[in-house]
């Protein structure tokens, strides 16, 4: 009962609210080192993520929960526990790995078939962007198949986790994006 | 009025059913991935009070693991219990909190190092220890002593989870640099540790050398730790041995304060270490130690019953070693009457060794307390204490001059003679005692004689084999009026009885055969080869039936059953002395409880392949079915001068044997042609068919 209240509370006020926001990719995007950009806002030497990590940021008044899911072939299938309630979704993609986009655009494509995602925004960062031979954004959302996501708000923006380029403008479309959504 | 207004209320304010339709697991799972932080934590604790009450909640791992990573520790503390508790059956979803342990492995808060490094050593899921190097690496050296502490004892954990694994990440070594760490506790801890490791495999850690070597940080430790790691510390300290009497004095020294304790395994355990050093003391200077000792065990009287029953048992062993150790302390060994059963039984045996046979005014003392248990009502109890009479008796007379041997032993014979009178169901005991007695001094035997000869139906008075066998070897040894009829007896009924009484019936009619007529020996000899299963006994009769065939037999017979027993010493049980010492190494263990060594807890390692083991296996069992088969044929027991030669059982048999050359490479091939088969049976005892086994796998 008391749960019931505080909750309902919590709900009419919006104190206390979080939202969850993950960070996919395949393994090597960089999706650890946005995650810290956001959170310390310095670069920090990753290890592969074996699971998840995850922080708590406080954006434009906004308590975010962002969830950093390993991208390894072998965790790749437990993403879909982590779908529940979650209000956007960060897909990172290494601009450079071309060989891969086929698989990351499969990747995604699944992933946001799932029901519990279908009100979740999708924000794409094209990352890696301060490498040599990187693909462009539009490249990018070409090789992923952008295009043919419909009812959904989409974003790609071109990246560098490491010298944190274009990470605040893509979370300020999201955070915009999120906050109608969820008001 | 007011029943009404209640009614009202009561309808009105409905109150939600706590578990919808849907079920509890989903009602758990949506708070889980609440949107709100209290709401998560609620649902964690719903779900651990689900787990601890029996309910299976495993379907709510990944829900309940996306909130391991959170700052709040209690919510840490209970997302780690819920993990270790389904880790193993949810194994593939373990990896994905691989990443938070490492993480919380570096964490700011020491427990929180310290519950990261404890949860991931616990899971027995290989993902999770591939990946425990880095983080048990890192809180080995780790600044706060308390982590330091835990993943000193998580190397062990490692170890027993995953042996191949600890070796080649070498988490050993830095183990072993962790006993010379500043913190004693550290040091503790590192050293139970480092015990466990040794007691799963000795050859990896050289754990007696670094004991040795770090005898003084131990000794210091000793008093810093907590009562468990002081008990690991003291057993470390009694597995090394002290290099001269100053540092066996020091030792000692140091120990000595901890039999003091309030725990009584620490006490055991301080025991051990001071016995271990005792021997290095020079004499003069070994009497305080030993007080104290005995002061200490003293002490462990006062605990509860079950305490009581170690001490009692450890006590034991030490009375074997040290037999003066508690000589002034008897008093407290008398029973109580609301003594289990156990401790009864235990204190008898100790206050008969314990006695001091100088001290006549003890020993008499003790035996009227003893004649007073034996007219309580356990049967365990006054059987024992039936026994024990006549074993203080024999153990006061052995030490003391004949004269007041022989008061005191008339003294105990006179209980005894009492009880077998007055308590009906205990005469099998009390004539075991009496015949122990008299065996002692035979001039006694007109006290209980009268008692036992008056007897007509000698079967209703015995119920046990030990009982009938004494009772007839009395028979025979005595010569009572009547003796024939009362042994017929036991002659009509000989293939009903026991073992022992078989074989007493068999000697007591040898030996009377003078007076029963012919028929009677023939007809027991007889009954001896065929009614019987016994081998012992048959051979017996068989020997005997030889001896009689001979020339001079009525010479023979006569030696043979005169021939004059060995005296009586003490009828004490007493330990072998290898046993002793290893029992005495093992104090406050479970070894000196069982009064088995250690080493025969352990299942033994195979040291032979496994082709070589079946091919043992089998000639174990060709073994023992060669000689069933000889055994049912006829036998020939061959007194001839061949019996002197032949020291190993011989078993020889067609194919059998054959293959036993083949594997063996016989070369003393003689042994084969031998036409006589034969088997070594001496004084009816046979070699058991393993032993022969034995001695064929020495020529191999």
């Amino acid at each position: 009962m008391g749960n019931l209240f505080s909750s309902m509370f919590d709900r009419l006020w919006g104190v206390n609210k979080e939202l969850r926001i993950l960070i996919l990719g395949l393994d090597g995007a960089g999706k650890t080192t946005i995650l810290y950009r956001l959170q310390v806002g310095e670069v920090v030497t990753t290890k592969p993520t074996i699971g998840f990590n995850v922080e708590t940021l406080t954006y434009k008044n906004l308590k975010l929960n962002v969830w950093d899911l390993g991208g390894q072939t072998s965790i790749r299938p437990y993403w879909r526990c982590y779908y529940a309630n979650t209000a956007a979704v960060i897909f990172v993609v290494d601009s450079t790995d071309k060989d891969r986009m086929a698989i990351a655009s499969k990747e995604l494509h699944m992933m946001l078939q799932e029901e519990e995602l279908q009100d979740a925004a999708l924000l794409v960062f094209a990352n890696k962007q301060d490498q040599p031979g990187a693909l462009s954004a539009s490249e990018v959302s070409k090789e992923l198949k952008l295009a043919e996501l419909k009812d959904r708000s989409w974003s790609i923006v071109a990246s560098s986790a490491i010298k944190g380029e274009g990470i605040t403008e893509g979370l300020d479309w999201l955070i915009d994006v999120v906050k109608e959504e969820q008001l | 009025m007011d029943k009404k207004i209640k009614k009202f209320l009561k309808d009105a304010v409905r109150v939600a059913p706590k578990v919808s339709n849907k079920g509890e697991l989903f009602e758990l799972r949506n708070g889980l991935v609440s949107k709100y932080p209290q709401t998560r934590k609620d649902a964690i604790k719903k779900t651990i009070q689900q787990m601890t009450i029996g309910k299976d909640v495993s379907p709510l791992f990944p829900d309940v693991l996306k909130n391991i990573a959170t700052s709040d520790i209690e919510q840490k503390k209970l997302v780690y219990l819920y993990v270790i508790n389904y880790a193993q059956t949810h194994p593939e979803l373990c990896i994905l909190a691989v990443n938070t342990f490492v993480t919380d492995a570096q964490d700011p808060n020491p427990l929180i190092r310290c519950m990261a490094i404890r949860t991931m050593s616990m899971i027995r899921v290989d993902m999770i220890l591939d990946h425990v190097e880095g983080p048990l690496r890192k809180t080995l050296q780790d600044d706060n002593p308390y982590v330091r502490k835990t993943a000193v004892l998580c190397v062990a954990k490692l170890f027993h989870l995953n042996r191949e694994l600890c070796i080649s990440l070498n988490m050993i070594t830095d183990l072993i640099s962790a006993l010379d760490d500043s913190n004693l506790m550290v040091v503790a801890n590192t050293i139970a540790s480092l015990t466990d490791i040794y007691e799963m495999d000795s050859s990896v850690v050289p754990l007696p050398l670094l004991i040795q070597s770090h005898i003084t940080q131990l000794l210091h430790a000793l008093s810093e730790c907590t009562e468990w790691a002081r008990i690991t510390i003291l057993g470390a300290l009694a597995q090394c041995d002290a290099k001269d009497s100053i540092q066996a004095q020091d030792i000692i020294g140091r120990v000595t304060p901890h039999l003091q304790h309030v725990n009584p395994a620490v006490v055991l355990s301080s025991v051990k270490v001071i016995v271990k050093n005792l021997d290095l003391l020079p004499s003069e200077l070994q009497k305080q130690p030993t007080d104290k000792v005995s002061t200490a065990l003293v002490s462990l009287m006062s605990t509860p019953p079950e305490m009581q029953y170690v001490a009692l048992r450890n006590i034991r062993i030490l009375l074997q070693k040290y037999p003066e150790l508690l000589s002034k302390e008897l008093p407290i060994f008398y029973v109580k009457f609301n003594d289990p059963l156990y401790v009864k039984l235990e204190k008898l045996d100790i206050m008969v060794r314990l006695v001091s046979t100088s001290n006549l005014k003890q020993c008499s003392l003790l035996l009227a307390e003893l004649r007073e248990y034996a007219m309580e009502f356990e049967p365990e109890f006054v059987l024992k204490a039936i026994q024990a009479i006549s074993q203080l008796a024999i153990k006061f007379a052995y030490a003391n001059d004949s004269t007041s041997a022989t008061k005191f032993v008339t003294k105990a014979l006179d209980i005894l003679c009492t009880l077998l009178q007055d308590r009906d169901t205990f005469q099998d005991e009390c004539l075991v005692s009496i015949c122990d007695l008299l065996r002692y001094d035979s001039q006694l035997a007109n006290l209980p004689l009268p008692i036992v000869s008056s007897w007509t139906d000698a079967d209703s008075h015995l119920v046990t084999d030990s009982g009938k066998c004494n009772y007839i070897w009395m028979l025979g040894q005595y010569r009572f009026p009547n003796a024939e009829e009362k042994l017929q007896q036991f002659i009509d009924t000989f293939a009903q009885q026991g073992h022992s009484t078989q074989l007493s019936i068999l000697l007591t009619v040898v030996k009377l055969s003078r007076q029963l007529p012919d028929t009677t020996l023939q007809h027991v000899l007889k009954l001896a080869t065929t009614e019987t299963q016994d081998i012992d006994i048959r051979d017996m009769a068989m020997l005997y039936w030889r001896c009689l065939s001979l020339p001079n037999a009525d010479k023979l017979v006569e030696d043979l059953s005169n021939a004059k027993l060995p005296p009586l010493t003490s009828t004490l049980d007493q330990f072998s002395p290898e046993l002793l010492h290893s029992l005495l190494q093992e104090l406050s263990t479970l070894s000196s409880i069982y009064y088995k060594p250690l080493s025969q807890f352990k299942r033994r390692t195979v040291q032979h392949s496994s082709v070589q083991g079946k091919a043992l296996d089998e000639l174990t069992s060709m073994a023992h079915a060669e000689i069933a088969k000889n055994l049912n044929s006829e036998t020939l027991l061959d007194l001839d001068s061949d019996s002197t030669n032949v020291p190993n059982a011989n078993i020889k048999g067609g194919s059998a044997l054959e293959e036993l050359s083949d594997l063996f490479n016989f070369t003393g091939d003689s042994l084969l042609d031998k036409p006589m088969q034969k088997m070594t049976i001496q004084e009816g005892k046979q070699v058991p068919a393993n032993g022969s086994a034995k001695d064929l796998m020495d020529l191999f």
